[in-house]
């Protein structure tokens, strides 16, 4: 296990991966107000190609600088607090970038698209079914059992996950076979697994700094969890464990998307590169 | 390392003649004394909680953003960047926290005295973290307070990232309104329906991330020609001057913050 390098090549593409990381996560948060950020592909591409230091590096900065150095209009008051957060970003992607969960593996055969996709239903399912559904509905909603004596909020937060979850496995198995690339399978559960710690360790800092919101499209979510009887902390970390896990699985294929446009050449100079696609591709 | 205090009286004066003369009394602090007073007052209205401490705050910056002559447009900045998250805050709180005391109903949505009291504690402190970083990001060009830090030992390639992201930002900016203009003269529709315009994303964000990271190559082969990853101290022309009460009021000002930490997760407040 390396921690990652910090040479020449990797120090320029830091503030670059800032830069896109601040302009993407402003227009998606502020302007199109759906409950994730999008303001992390460059954190997660310095990880990926750079190393799970230069990553964490990176994530710390971005929100560091996006509070103290950057003039307004991209200047933000909010990221600093939640630095850590990035910097867990930015750490997870290098590790998995190291061990190759990045790497595009085309053309695999039907039998091991299978299993990949079995693999990934598998997780999906078992944790919606045992963490999130007891979590959301006060454990009193199954979708086999009596529902009458459930509030109708959390019959419809069941079912609203379970399409989630549902629609979420028809997609990623969709793009499995559809680009038969065995790597979407393993993006997939780096994603959810990342998204996952990143709502664990963001919620605290949500709930007390901000009283749970952060002017984005999540505060919704927020308040309806509120509503149905959770206090704060337990609503804001109902929300994050729904927005986190979509939005980090989302950029992480952005990342991986944009890892397989650009050149072999280009990508293998980094320090981890022919690790984060795979030496016979470099 | 030559510290300023220790500059020559002729340096001081050409340094004086070299950077252009700031505003205010203010403006001319050391920038770390400025972060200082921003990073105390934002983590400081957090520590003491409730609304004495947090108010405290909002009035000292306030008053230090009229002795620097920036009120006027901190008060709009501030305002105008908190206002969506107030009204969040406002909304959230106000009609789904849980409590005892119903003001008014609406709908399905009780307002209740604990959720009011909850958004005003929050509205207090999001001000005061947002005056304190906006009277320093006004009152200070993020360049000298890079330099400064760098002066203090940060690594160059640090500074060297903080510096380069404040060019980076319009630039990709810049760049990406270059390739929206030119992929509408091909055709792109950006500015019809909802779909139609997400559809119009990829061929927008594509080519603006790809183009930027590109220009790694060119960048990294520039910056090694000129020696950027030379060993060794860089000798900086120019220093912040800091003068040695701004030391103290810096120290005083963390010990005040710790105080009030400790006085907080002790009861005491």
């Amino acid at each position: 296990m390396s921690w990652g390098r910090f040479d020449t090549r990797t120090i320029v593409l830091i503030p670059i991966a800032i830069a896109i990381n601040i302009v993407l996560g402003q227009t998606v948060s502020a302007a199109l107000k759906i409950p994730i950020y999008l303001d992390s592909i460059g954190t997660i591409l310095v990880g990926v190609l750079a190393g799970p230091i230069p990553g964490l590096v990176t994530g710390l900065l971005a929100n560091l600088i996006w509070t103290y150095v950057l003039p307004a209009p991209f200047h933000s008051d909010y990221a600093a607090p939640f630095a850590i957060v990035a910097a867990e970003i930015g750490f997870v992607s290098g590790v998995l970038g190291q061990v190759g969960w990045f790497r595009s593996r085309p053309n695999a055969d039907t039998a091991r698209l299978v299993l990949g996709a079995a693999v990934v239903v598998i997780v999906l399912g078992l944790i919606g079914y045992y963490g999130f559904l007891p979590f959301y509905t006060n454990g009193t909603f199954t979708f086999f059992g009596d529902t009458s004596k459930t509030e109708p909020f959390f019959v419809i937060v069941g079912y609203l996950i379970g399409i989630g979850v549902v629609a979420a496995i028809l997609g990623l198995i969709a793009l499995l076979f559809v680009r038969r690339d065995l790597g979407v399978a393993y993006v997939a559960i780096g994603g959810l697994f990342c998204g996952i710690v990143s709502a664990l360790i963001s919620a605290p800092i949500s709930a007390v700094v901000f009283g749970g919101v952060t002017g984005s499209g999540a505060d919704l979510l927020v308040g309806a969890f509120q509503k149905a009887g959770s206090d704060l902390q337990t609503a804001v970390l109902q929300q994050g464990l729904l927005s986190d896990p979509i939005d980090k699985t989302i950029e992480f294929f952005i990342g991986f998307v944009i890892l397989q446009t650009l050149s072999r050449r280009f990508v293998s100079r980094f320090p981890q590169g022919e690790k984060a696609v795979g030496l016979e591709q470099a | 390392m030559i510290l300023a205090d220790d500059l020559d009286p002729d340096d001081v004066e050409r340094i004086r003649r070299l950077v252009p003369p700031t505003p205010s009394a203010y403006h001319r602090l050391n920038p770390l004394t400025k972060a200082v007073i921003a990073t105390v007052g934002s983590i400081g209205a957090f520590a003491a909680g409730g609304y004495v401490g947090p108010i405290a705050v909002d009035l000292v910056m306030l008053f230090l953003a009229f002795r620097a002559g920036v009120l006027g447009q901190l008060g709009r900045v501030s305002l105008l960047l908190t206002l969506p998250i107030a009204i969040s805050v406002v909304l959230v709180s106000v009609f789904t926290r849980a409590g005892t005391t119903i003001l008014f109903t609406i709908g399905p949505f009780d307002a209740t005295a604990e959720g009011v009291d909850f958004a005003a504690q929050t509205l207090v402190r999001l001000f005061a973290i947002s005056l304190s970083i906006g009277l320093f990001v006004m009152t200070t060009d993020p360049r000298a307070f890079v330099f400064d830090l760098e002066r203090r030992g940060v690594s160059p390639r640090v500074a060297f990232v903080a510096v380069a992201t404040i060019e980076a930002v319009p630039t990709l900016v810049e760049r990406a309104a270059v390739i929206g203009e030119s992929q509408r003269a091909r055709g792109l529709d950006t500015e019809g329906s909802i779909r139609a315009r997400l559809r119009g994303v990829l061929p927008l964000v594509g080519p603006v991330i790809i183009g930027a990271l590109t220009d790694v190559e060119e960048r990294s082969l520039a910056l090694e020609s000129r020696a950027f990853s030379r060993p060794g101290r860089r000798h900086l022309l120019w220093a912040m001057p800091d003068r040695r009460w701004e030391r103290w009021v810096r120290w005083a000002l963390l010990a005040l913050l710790v105080a009030t930490a400790v006085a907080r997760l002790t009861g005491r407040i």
